[in-house]
Parts: structure tokens; sequence; C-alpha cells
């Protein structure tokens, strides 16, 4: 293989990845920048998310449909969640979020192993998306490309949406000052709500988009959402622009870490995270408080 | 303490006498991870720094006295004392890095060093065992043929004499002038800052001593389970220490123990009902976050003690929200 085909596919294969890293990591820090939470059970949703994909795809034989679905369940989920569990502690610590989702994940991921038992699942991509094209001479999956293509496409959707329209002004101005927001006679609480709905959905989504490459597993979640605390950090917590280019960075840290470094690829990725908070406690693209 | 501590006392010193051996190894487990829950609470309820990482302590403590054990093949008490002294050596630059940050950035900062250590622990092999971990490792006793503490009823109560220990050295610091200047930099760090205490010393200071007490855990941790492995370091046991802690009631020192006890209870109890135990568990912790902020010893309290006494209490023991 040749260098440059081998950058090219590599290089596809971080893109891939950095995609599935967004869609967790937008989440969590849309949920940061509007309520202040560490939502440590993102990677129980995103993990919730993968298994509702499977069970609709296989009852139904529709792919897009679970692709639709299954951010839908999590998202409303979400919801049930923020009026039960986070509401009534709004006026408390951060602390108390943090325990308290850290308790959500715990439920959430035993609930998918009394319902879906401790066998893997997957299911069958369909065909457009199940081969795979020749690049540079090299053999490279579609799904991949479909993958990378589909990172941006939402990455750029979600940004129009924040900065072009109404209701994204009033969640950029409620993450700024939400008191304020509310004197102007807009009910926060439908804010909070709807941003940690829109969260857990987009993890969900990471979810369903990463069973074909990884499968959908119990212990899914436990390990994605540290990577994501580590974009989120290393971005800048609330930032979007932050969560781009952290997922990027980590996405192609550990493609080409894998393979180069392959044992130092895992410590590296912490390492960047305590240097970058060591220089710049709010991370790379933080804003001071 | 009165006459319920005394019972409590003399009810754990009967222990191996009366009980069933698989319960003494029970109490046993109990007693370490109260230890461990005890010395977060130093962070979590004195000084108000929401450590998400302290499983990196307890790892540490774990992986240093078993190689102590392995490899130097020094004695038991030996090893665990040299393991506790080692993490809180090396918490030291930990702390002085952490404490940079505040909040949520201390939180995410601890749990960064702590996946590191995992990272660490996973991969190198020749040190660490790598995924396996390091197995065989024994309560041998080494030179001085203390052979007692090979037996369970003696890890028992060397377990217990440490917590003991820890618990007499703990109350007496968070009782110090210096404990009572922790308390005051977790109420108002600026006001602390402003009376001419340097916070950030105090801090850094503090993690240092919970990283002793919570390396002392894990030092005691190792040779009882026989292994330490990279899970040791892993986010959810940081996360189930902070459930044990709040559980039990943050800002006192036997609250997180019987938190501790309460969890393993549960987990115990419950993995023996149901193969969902952890969803009813994790129900059980939202609604003491949610319902119940002061925890179990904040309820004990309220209801036991005096006015007097409450008032008497209410400048060192807060219960933290």
């Amino acid at each position: 293989m040749s260098l440059t085909a081998f950058l090219v596919t590599q290089g596809l294969n971080a893109l891939a990845l950095s995609a599935l890293l967004f869609f967790i990591s937008i989440g969590l820090t849309l949920i940061f920048g509007i309520m202040r939470i560490i939502n440590f059970a993102h990677g129980a949703l995103y993990m919730l998310g993968a298994y509702v994909g499977v069970s609709v795809a296989l009852w139904t034989g529709r792919y897009w449909l679970a692709l639709a679905l299954a951010p839908i369940l999590v998202a409303a989920l979400g919801l049930g969640v923020e009026a039960l569990v986070l509401r009534p502690l709004y006026r408390r610590e951060h602390g108390a979020f943090l325990l308290v989702t850290f308790g959500v994940a715990l439920v959430v991921a035993e609930g998918i192993r009394l319902g879906w038992g401790p066998t893997a699942r997957r299911f069958a991509l369909p065909s457009g998306l199940a081969g795979s094209v020749t690049l540079l001479g090299e053999a490279f999956p579609v799904y991949r490309i479909f993958l990378a293509c589909f990172g941006v496409a939402v990455a750029v959707a979600l940004w129009q949406f924040l900065e072009r329209t109404r209701l994204g002004l009033v969640i950029r101005a409620t993450a700024q000052n939400a008191e304020m927001v509310h004197a102007l006679g807009v009910d926060v609480r439908w804010v909070r709500s709807g941003v940690f709905a829109l969260g857990c959905g987009l993890a969900a989504l990471g979810g369903v988009l990463a069973v074909p490459l990884v499968t959908a597993y119990l212990g899914l979640g436990a390990g994605v959402v540290v990577d994501a605390f580590v974009i989120v950090i290393i971005g800048g917590m609330g930032s979007f622009v932050g969560s781009v280019i952290g997922s990027l960075l980590v996405g192609f840290v550990q493609t080409f870490g894998n393979f180069y470094l392959p044992d130092l690829a895992l410590a590296a990725m912490y390492l960047a995270m305590i240097a970058v908070l060591v220089l710049r406690p709010r991370g790379l693209f933080g804003q001071d408080e | 303490m009165g006459w319920a501590g005394a019972v409590v006392i003399a009810g754990l010193a009967a222990a191996p006498a009366v009980l069933p051996g698989f319960l003494v190894t029970s109490l046993t487990e109990v007693l370490i991870l109260g230890l461990f829950a005890m010395s977060l609470d130093l962070l979590v309820g004195y000084t108000g720094l929401d450590s998400f990482g302290h499983a990196a302590v307890y790892g540490l403590g774990a992986y240093t006295a078993s190689l102590l054990l392995l490899r130097a093949e020094v004695s038991l008490p030996t090893a665990v004392l040299g393991g506790a002294l080692l993490t809180a050596v090396l918490a030291l630059p930990m702390g002085w890095l952490c404490t940079r940050t505040t909040g949520v950035s201390f939180a995410m900062l601890t749990l960064a060093f702590a996946q590191l250590l995992y990272a660490v622990a996973y991969k190198w092999q020749s040190v660490t065992g790598g995924s396996d971990g390091l197995a065989g490792v024994s309560r041998t006793p080494g030179p001085f043929g203390l052979t007692w503490f090979t037996s369970r009823p003696g890890y028992y109560y060397f377990v217990a004499g440490c917590l003991a220990g820890a618990y007499v050295l703990c109350r007496a610091f968070v009782a110090s002038p210096v404990g009572t200047t922790l308390l005051a930099i977790r109420e108002n760090e600026r006001k602390a800052s402003a009376l001419g205490y340097n916070p950030r010393a105090y801090k850094i200071a503090v993690f240092v001593i919970a990283a002793f007490f919570g390396g002392l855990a894990g030092a005691l941790y190792a040779p009882f389970a026989g292994f330490a492995s990279p899970d040791l370091f892993f986010w959810i046991l940081s996360g189930q220490v902070l459930v044990m802690v709040i559980v039990g009631g943050s800002g006192s020192l036997l609250g997180p123990i019987a938190g501790a006890a309460v969890f393993l209870l549960l987990e115990h109890h419950l993995s023996g009902l149901t193969d969902s135990w952890a969803l009813i568990l994790g129900l059980i912790f939202i609604v003491f976050v949610v319902f119940v902020p002061e925890g179990l010893w904040g309820i004990v309290r309220r209801h036991a003690a005096t006015p007097a006494a409450l008032l008497e209490e209410s400048g060192a023991e807060h219960p933290v929200p």
C-alpha cells in the first residue's frame, strides 16, 4: 500500500470514528452549556440507542427506521429523566447532578442487561451501505464514508439551527444568562427539557450508528463516555466548535495512535487532556464563566 | 459516642468468634471499603472537593502493595504501610495539578488521572500484568513470621485495627485548626483567602492525606482479594465510592463507613434475590440524592441527637447537599 493510500484510508477511518464521537460529545456539551450538568448517564443512553436501534432494525427489517426511531425514543426517555430526577435538583450544588446521573447510568445500563441479556447484538446493513468501494487501489467500506458524511451533515445542521433560528438564539441566550431569558418571558424550564432530550437523542443516534462497526454490547457505554468527557474537556465545556475539534483530535489520535503506538494511544489521550486542563482550565475553546 | 458506640465496637471485636466465616470475609470487605469511603469524604465532605477519580489512589495502593509483596517479598504490614505512603507521594503532583481547577473541572481532572492510571495499568504488561492484573497476592507474613495475619480472623483484626487507627487520626485531623480551615474553604474560599489562608496549600495537603488513607484501603484490598486488576482504577469504582459517601452522609467520618456497609449489604443481599441488583441500587441511590441529601448519618443524627448537641456539632459536621 502506498503512503498516500494508507493516509487516505486511515484518515477516513479516523473521520468515521470522529463522527461517532461527535454525536456523543455534542450532546454532552450542549447539556453542560445550558444546564451546567455533567451527564454521567450519557454513555448509558448511547448504549441504549444502540440496543433500541438493533431491536427496531430486527423487528421491522428497516435500517433507516431504526436510525430515526431510536433517537426519538431515547429523547423521550430523556424528557422523563429530566422531569423526574433532575428538575428537583436545580437549586442544589453541581455535585448532586454528578451523583444522580451516575445513578441513572446504573439504572439504564442494568435495564439494558435485563431487557436484552448478555449477548452482543448487531443487524445487517442495507445493501447500499454494506459494500465497499475502491479508493486509490484499496477496498474501503462504504459505511465509514457514510458515517463521516453523516457526521458532517449533522454538525452543519446543528450549527445552522443554533446560529440561524430563533429557537437556537433562545438556547444560546439561556446558556449565557438563564435568568434574563426567563425575565424576557421565555419558559426556561422547556428550554432545559428540550436541550436535555436533544442531547440524549444525539447520543442515541451515535449509538445506532456505532452498531455496524462495534456491535451492541454491555460495556459499550462505560468505555465511550470517558472518550466523550475527554473531548468535551479538551474542546472546552459547552463549546460547539470545541466539541467538533475535540472529536477530530481524539478520532485521529486513536486511529493513528493504535497503528503506530498501540501501547501509548490510550494514555496519550488522557495526557493530552491533563495538559490542556493544566494550561487552559476551561479547555481550548471554553469561555471563562 | 455513648453506649451505642461501645456496643458497635464490642460487636466488631467479637465478630470473628461468633459469625460464620463468609460473614467475617464480608465484614472485612466492608471495613476496607469503609476506610476508602472515609478517605474520600475528607475531600468531598470536609473540603468541598468533588473528586471523581478517587479510584486512582485505591488502585495505586493495591498495585504498590502487591508489587511489594510479590517482588520485594516484604512483610504484610510493611507492604500495606508502604503502599499507603507511596500512594501519598504519587498523589502530591496529582493534587498540585488538580487543585489548580475547581468544581466540575476538578472532578473531570481527577477522573482523567484515574483513567490515565487505568490505561497505564492496562498497557504496562511487564510491571502490572496488563489486563490480567497481578494475581497470587498472598498474605504471606515474611521474615517476622507473623503467621496470625494470614488467617481469616487475623486479617479481619488487622484491617479493623488499620481502620480504627485511620479513624482516630482523621478525627484528630478534622478537629484540628487545619481541619476547621478546610471547612472555611468549603464554605467560602474567597473569604478564607482574604483572611490570610492559602486555600490551595490546604487543598493539596488534604488531597495527599486523603490519598494516604485511600491508598491504605487499596493496599489492604489486594492481599484480601489476592489480586490487583486495572478495574481498581476504573471510573465506575470512583462513582461507587461516591455513592457510599452520599448514602452514608458526607461531612462525617462514620457516615461513609455506614454507607459502605449498606452498599455491600445491598449488593450481596440483592444479588442473592435478583439478577438486577445494580438496577435497584441505582434507584435507591437516586432516591437518596433527591430526597435524603444528608444521608443515613444525617437521619440518625437528626433523630438521635439533642438540639444542644446538634448546635455544638453543626460547625464541624454540617451535611453537604
